[in-house]
């Protein structure tokens, strides 16, 4: 299963040096304009997303059954649905609900991921073959139905989504992590501080953790995408966030109601939606794997 | 010659059975995990069947009458033995709220969804490996990054909205919907092809933009290999290198990859399905799900997951047949 785990290899990165972030972005958007770009465009989505209420033109709950099912016009440019909600506001703030469940869910399940791969390759032993085999139990399960399975069995609820995402992310993390401490624990810098007569937990912490600090980042900017498209499968399937709160999973679900032929608009702008993010958070995890990782350059 | 034909088979024997003893290890391992995320998690079942409103309204004797005629009374690895008893004798329970036995709804629906998901693999490489080889060949050309861009672009797009944009699109230009009821392979080969076709299209690009981006990378670097350059040196031609020498190489982590993938379509196959209205196992699972059928989802999800499993074997056994190398470890 390793050959799908393309950070497997990575190994620790060169310290960041430490500088103002204006010039720190100048000197970045030189050395790749394109992963600069995209990381405008990620910025711009997070910026709406936060910004959400303040810029949506109407109420995303509120319904105007004078205007039902109205295509893209100049006073709502992606249409009204059924019930004559504005499209637009709901796709903006369905930003919020789909970005804030897949971040949480990335960093709670790539974190503890982490930190479990990090036992895993400093203590070794039992304790590592036993997390191994369970971490290939979870990894058994294709993540949306694992996710599916979780998110049902604990029924419908903003947290219970977060949380059956982050489980199907543990194993990235555990593995990625435990990889790298494989490699850094055997370097003379530990063994020097291990010398010296530091503990487990300030070795683990204080000299291997950082190490992996950019593999970290590198996953976690990755797996940002895979969040947000298993959130709006689940959304979809009708296990995700309830409705009426928007989210651009349980909108499309919604169009499916909205009659035999759903009206494209209700269609096609939550699912641009989607994409755009995705595309601007996985092309953004690639330019800073070259960056941070230039071993990786060119791997998958 | 003869004698390492035997030792190839003893080594391919050995790899096999200690892939298989790890495979029966993963599929108990599965089993706990889903009994446990079924049973175990703060979800009551009895909540999950008649929804928390319904659930309120039930008195304590109906609650308790109700677990007991379930099994759900009975302390938890009482219930899981009898679980994995009924698995082993091929009985998988029905729903709460259809007549179908969960096996019939298998052995009906299943078909569909496994035609579904093997035309998706054809197409993932019929696309993704010829589109690796123009990029791997002529590396950041024109060619090159519009291929990569487009592959990154369908790693981006959720394949049920694909769907969805199909299903609409055919509609407003040629007013054509997919027939929704069908026929078997075997009796009406069009209808079942119609039905296939839309998500297994959808499905198979996503993976072959995995594929492509797998088979280019690994390609690259068997290019750079020594034995490649030697044979370039002492005359072969392009064409001959690339596909006697580097693509054998270059495709057994694609081989991998494309088994890893196949248990995604299965997955990919639940929201794509519902999108196309398609009535294989996927939807099935939606529908098990939007019910909260937690017997069924239980059933449904371990199959999902043995399937998995299984074809993972098959792929390492494979992988081995065709590579000594790993038969040696």
């Amino acid at each position: 299963m390793s050959a799908s785990d393309p950070l497997v290899l990575a190994g620790p990165a060169e310290p960041g040096r430490q500088t103002h972030v204006l010039g720190g972005f100048r000197r970045f958007a030189r050395r790749s304009p394109t992963t600069a770009f995209w990381a405008v465009v990620a910025a711009v989505i997070v910026l709406v997303a936060i910004l959400a209420p303040l810029i949506a033109p109407y109420d995303p709950l509120a319904a105007n059954f004078r205007l039902m099912s109205k295509p893209p016009s100049e006073a709502a440019w992606f249409g009204t649905d059924q019930v004559g909600r504005d499209v637009l506001s709901r796709v903006i703030h369905g930003s919020q609900t789909s970005l804030m469940v897949a971040a949480a869910a990335v960093l709670f399940g790539t974190t503890v991921g982490a930190l479990w791969g990090l036992a895993c390759g400093y203590f070794g032993g039992r304790f590592d073959l036993f997390s191994q085999r369970v971490i290939e139990f979870m990894q058994s399960f294709p993540d949306l139905i694992l996710a599916m399975a979780i998110a049902m069995a604990l029924g419908a609820g903003t947290w219970t989504v977060i949380l059956a995402i982050a489980i199907t992310r543990i194993p990235f993390g555990g593995r990625v992590v435990r990889s790298v401490v494989l490699s850094v624990k055997e370097m003379p810098f530990v063994e020097a501080a291990r010398g010296l007569g530091a503990s487990h937990l300030r070795l683990m912490l204080r000299h291997i953790l950082p190490q992996c600090i950019a593999p970290f980042l590198i996953l976690a900017t990755a797996h940002l995408g895979v969040a947000i498209i298993i959130e709006a499968s689940l959304g979809f399937l009708g296990v995700g966030i309830p409705p009426p709160m928007p989210t651009w999973g349980n909108m499309l679900a919604d169009s499916l109601n909205a009659g035999l032929v759903p009206p494209w608009w209700l269609v096609l702008f939550p699912g641009l939606a989607i994409t755009l993010t995705v595309l601007a958070f996985n092309l953004l995890g690639d330019g800073l794997r070259d960056l941070l990782d230039p071993r990786l350059r060119g791997s998958v | 010659m003869r004698a390492s034909r035997l030792v190839r088979a003893e080594l391919m024997l050995g790899y096999m059975s200690r892939r298989l003893a790890l495979g029966a290890l993963t599929v108990f391992g599965v089993s706990i995990l889903v009994f446990g995320i079924m049973r175990v998690l703060p979800g009551d079942p009895l909540v999950a069947i008649f929804g928390p409103d319904g659930f309120t309204r039930l008195t304590e004797d109906q609650r308790a009458g109700y677990m007991a005629e379930l099994g759900l009374s009975d302390p938890l690895h009482v219930q899981y033995l009898r679980w994995m008893g009924d698995i082993l004798r091929g009985e998988f329970g029905r729903s709460f709220f259809r007549s179908e036995s969960v096996a019939d709804m298998i052995l009906r629906r299943g078909p569909l969804t496994a035609q579904i998901a093997f035309l998706s693999v054809l197409l993932s490489w019929v696309i993704g490996l010829p589109v690796a080889i123009v990029s791997a060949l002529r590396p950041n050309s024109l060619a090159d990054n519009v291929v990569r861009f487009i592959s990154i672009l369908f790693l981006a797009v959720p394949g049920f909205w694909l769907g969805m944009l199909i299903v609409l699109g055919l509609l407003f230009a040629f007013g054509y919907r997919a027939p929704l009821t069908g026929a078997s392979l075997l009796n009406d080969p069009w209808t079942t092809l119609q039905m296939i076709a839309g998500p297994a299209i959808v499905l198979g690009l996503g993976q072959a933009a995995y594929i492509a981006r797998m088979a280019r990378s690994s390609l690259l670097e068997v290019i750079r290999e020594d034995y490649v350059r030697t044979a370039r040196a002492k005359g072969v031609n392009r064409r001959a290198v690339i596909r006697l020498h580097a693509l054998p190489n270059a495709l057994l982590p694609v081989v991998t990859l494309s088994g890893i993938l196949l248990g995604f379509v299965l997955a990919g196959s639940i929201p794509v399905e519902r999108a196309f209205g398609t009535p294989g196992l996927g939807s099935a699972m939606y529908t098990a799900v939007s019910e909260r059928d937690v017997f069924v989802m239980q059933n449904l999800v371990f199959l999902y997951a043995v399937v998995f499993v299984i074809l993972n074997i098959a792929i390492d056994i494979l992988i081995a047949w065709i590579d000594p190398r790993i038969r040696f470890q």
